[in-house]
């Protein structure tokens, strides 16, 4: 198992260590409630190092990168993040993953899971395209800070105006003196940043903001908080929302997939499934008790069976509920429909409803 | 967390208090730790019969999903409704107000297979 820049800080910090995407992850420090509560409240501080990041350099990047992918790549600004789907020819995804585009290069960041995958994938088809890839995966760090107090506990470390970055951009900046790509995105449904950095200044970045903003709330947060908030931020996760054979339109991503543009990997697919519309598709999940819906377990409507359970969680942020989401078909996708999830051989009522579960209820960005 | 003294601990990581006819069954300060934020507890109904050993519900953390063994046998008396609301007691006070439901013990003393405080430290050193 390999192990991030910041594995001797988690170990210090007595984390739960799991394997997670090829490296030693903390899944949770003292408390996975505890910590989405400080998210929530004030703030946290997540090693993210596990994930790809790949750098693009070349004047082809764009319009190679969207040939593969579902949204517009040609149209970012410099400067500007953007979610992203790559695709197979069925329509079904490879990768979710996140463009972030720098004056000079491109920075794509890729699930831990995939990013073996991903890195095969691109370099199969970089042939002709003049594209440059450089892999920094497990070699940089990614400490990501997220929560409504996220700027006052970053600003004061940082030479970068944050208040004036918007939401979905990035700069380059300095914090405590280091070299970072700093990018207003994260995965918690809540204001925050995240800090790319060189593997060798990640641990003093991530001890001197843990020690500098301890009175203000920040603690670290694990992989465990980090699944209860993006659930409830009604994001998808790899693997459960999004697969290979679940694309993009039934995951709810539509508002992703840019049909006008004149081609990419799996367009034909997707236009036909948008136009016959009949597929099973991801719905948010309530118990109407609180024994938790888990991955796989099956949900009925009536006697008959119409998906299953893709994640599931308690929900802090939606009254303790126990939520989920599901794959079903499109006749039990309409919200408000009362469904049955078989637990452990038992029938439990649950309530079909809209994502996300959790919306923050203050605007991110500057004024 | 020390294991109190005068329970009997099974491998499973119950702990069960004997008090005549009577037990009352916890889950263990060691295995609400390694469990996590516990979020739903189920437990048998008052009036059930249930065998010793036997798996007779679940423990639920944010991040799975555990049977719960009983460490004796014999009748379902009572079980603590306050962990419905508040799951998490059993996180705070595993040996107190977090008890799990009571038994009428069903013949013999179930001794058998359980540990004593000191055996079950030392159990949980090995595991």
């Amino acid at each position: 198992m390999k192990q991030t820049a910041l594995y001797d800080e988690h170990v210090k910090l007595r984390a739960r260590l799991i394997p997670f995407g090829g490296f030693d992850m903390p899944v949770q420090y003292q408390s996975i409630l505890q910590e989405h509560e400080a998210v929530r409240k004030a703030a946290g501080l997540f090693d993210l190092s596990h994930m790809g990041q790949f750098i693009l350099e070349g004047d082809g990047v764009a319009e190679w990168a969207d040939g593969m992918t579902v949204n517009a790549v040609p149209t970012m600004k410099p400067w500007q993040a953007r979610y992203n789907i790559f695709t197979n020819e069925r329509g079904g995804a490879h990768d979710d993953v996140i463009f972030y585009r720098l004056p000079d290069r491109w920075l794509l960041v890729v699930n831990a899971g995939n990013a073996d995958k991903m890195w095969k994938i691109l370099n199969d088809n970089v042939g002709g395209s003049g594209v440059k890839m450089t892999s920094l995966h497990g070699r940089n760090a990614l400490i990501a800070i997220q929560g409504p107090r996220s700027v006052a506990m970053l600003q004061p470390h940082c030479d970068a105006d944050l208040n004036g970055l918007k939401y979905y951009f990035c700069t380059e900046g300095k914090v405590y003196g280091k070299k970072a790509v700093i990018a207003r995105t994260g995965y918690t449904g809540e204001d925050g940043f995240e800090l790319f950095v060189d593997g060798a200044d990640a641990p003093e970045i991530w001890s001197k903001l843990l020690a500098d903003n301890a009175g203000g709330g920040l603690i670290p947060a694990g992989l465990g908080a980090r699944d209860v908030l993006r659930l409830e931020a009604g994001m998808p996760l790899y693997g459960h929302e999004l697969t290979e054979e679940i694309t993009p339109l039934q995951a709810g991503l539509g508002w992703v997939i840019k049909m006008n543009k004149p081609e990419f990997l799996g367009k034909a697919a997707l236009e036909d499934q948008q136009s016959l519309d009949d597929y099973p598709r991801i719905v948010g999940i309530v118990m109407d008790g609180r024994a938790l819906a888990r991955e796989g377990y099956h949900v009925f409507l009536g006697e008959k069976r119409v998906g299953e359970i893709r994640s599931g969680s308690v929900g802090p942020s939606v009254g303790n509920k126990s939520i989920g989401t599901a794959l079903v078909d499109k006749e039990a996708a309409t919200p408000g429909t009362d469904v049955v999830v078989h637990i452990r051989g038992t029938a439990y009522g649950a309530k079909v409803v809209e994502l996300p579960f959790y919306k923050r209820s203050y605007k991110i960005g500057a004024a | 967390m020390a294991q109190p003294e005068g329970l009997l601990y099974s491998k499973e990581h119950e702990w069960v208090k004997i008090e005549g006819d009577n037990a009352t069954v916890g889950i263990t300060n060691y295995a609400q730790d390694s469990l996590g934020d516990i979020v739903y507890v189920e437990l048998p109904k008052a009036g059930k019969q249930i065998a010793q050993f036997a798996a007779v519900g679940v423990v639920e953390s944010v991040k799975a999903v555990s049977d719960l063994f009983t460490p004796v046998g014999g009748e379902v008396t009572e079980i603590n409704t306050g962990l419905e609301n508040d799951p998490a007691l059993v996180n705070r006070e595993p040996f107190e107000g977090g008890w799990l439901f009571k038994v009428k013990l069903a013949g013999d003393a179930q001794t058998s297979g359980l540990m004593s405080a000191a055996d079950y430290e030392n159990f949980t050193k090995e595991s």
